[in-house]
């Protein structure tokens, strides 16, 4: 039993389902902007806005906001306190699991 | 679970070939090619037209291979990000300056090694079977198994049987050469193009272009 508490130390952050999309396709890419954001995940501008002020808070997530002509463009890109924080909860779920089955 | 976080990534590292625009442009260069080879055989032995063309190579593939990549980059500034977002994909740690040489010097080695083996069974015929075998395990594994785009396989099956029925026919090394790269650039635009058009039907531009 004791060997499954470790799931209560899970990065709530991140254990979050719409934060963890965000991050796991922040993951693989350089940068993503917003647009690319918000049709791979289907959440509503309101909604991914909201999620990425918490992983930007964390300093799981940097975002940067600049113009593309006349229009504003936001673009993100996962930190390296990021990227550690999901190979971390990875496999913490994955202990997790292991245990489990 | 692990397979879920994999699946995500991969859709990910997909979406450049979502447009089909490095099929339609890259296409456009391997017939190029295909010219390239078709008209230094079509050239008189000898002439100033062929040897010009002969020492062009490098320059056309290493061009080629540079306007390719920034004709692919404006079009997908014009057509894709607009509809579905902008990503900027890793140069990757394996991208190396000494992994570059290294993909060099074994390209320079295979190279040597074909002109040897042609001379020394006294016949190139076998070339465009080789060169089709390079592509379709190119497109297979590069392309349809490390980023699953399915349309991949067919392009590398039918580049394998093209070269593969090519080198039994008798034609003259450049024209066989030529048809190879000719037929495998037009198969490619062909399906870029329906790529893109399927693409572009169903990503409309949005009608609120402001990105947040």
């Amino acid at each position: 039993m004791n060997d499954l508490r470790g799931v209560t130390d899970l990065d709530r952050l991140i254990h979050e389902p719409a934060r963890l999309l965000i991050v796991t396709i922040l993951t693989p890419v350089e940068s993503a902007d917003f647009l690319f954001l918000q049709r791979e995940t289907g959440l509503t501008k309101g909604n991914l806005s909201a999620h990425l002020s918490k992983l930007e808070e964390a300093g799981y997530v940097k975002i940067e906001k600049t113009f593309k002509g006349k229009l504003p463009l936001t673009i993100c890109r996962l930190t390296t306190a990021g990227k550690k924080a999901l190979i971390q909860y990875r496999q913490q779920l994955q202990d997790f699991m292991d245990k489990t089955a | 679970m692990q397979s879920n976080f994999m699946e995500v990534e991969q859709r990910v590292k997909r979406y450049w070939f979502k447009d089909g625009l490095g099929e339609l442009v890259g296409g456009g260069m391997i017939l190029l090619i295909g010219f390239y080879f078709a008209g230094q055989e079509w050239l008189p032995e000898g002439s100033m037209g062929r040897t010009l063309l002969q020492s062009s190579l490098a320059l056309l593939i290493i061009g080629g291979a540079l306007a390719t990549r920034w004709l692919v980059n404006v079009m997908k500034a014009r057509l894709t990000y607009p509809r579905t977002g902008y990503v900027e994909y890793q140069a990757g740690a394996k991208n190396t300056s000494s992994r570059r040489l290294l993909t060099g010097g074994i390209a320079m080695s295979v190279s040597a090694l074909l002109v040897v083996f042609g001379r020394f069974f006294g016949s190139f015929n076998w070339l465009p079977g080789f060169t089709g075998l390079v592509f379709g395990v190119t497109f297979i594994l590069l392309r349809a198994r490390a980023n699953g785009v399915s349309r991949f396989y067919v392009l590398g099956t039918f580049c394998i049987i093209l070269g593969m029925a090519l080198s039994f026919t008798s034609l003259p090394m450049g024209y066989s050469l030529g048809l190879f790269y000719g037929l495998t650039g037009i198969v490619s635009m062909f399906s870029g193009g329906i790529t893109l058009l399927r693409y572009l039907r169903e990503n409309p531009l949005p009608i609120e272009t402001d990105n947040e």
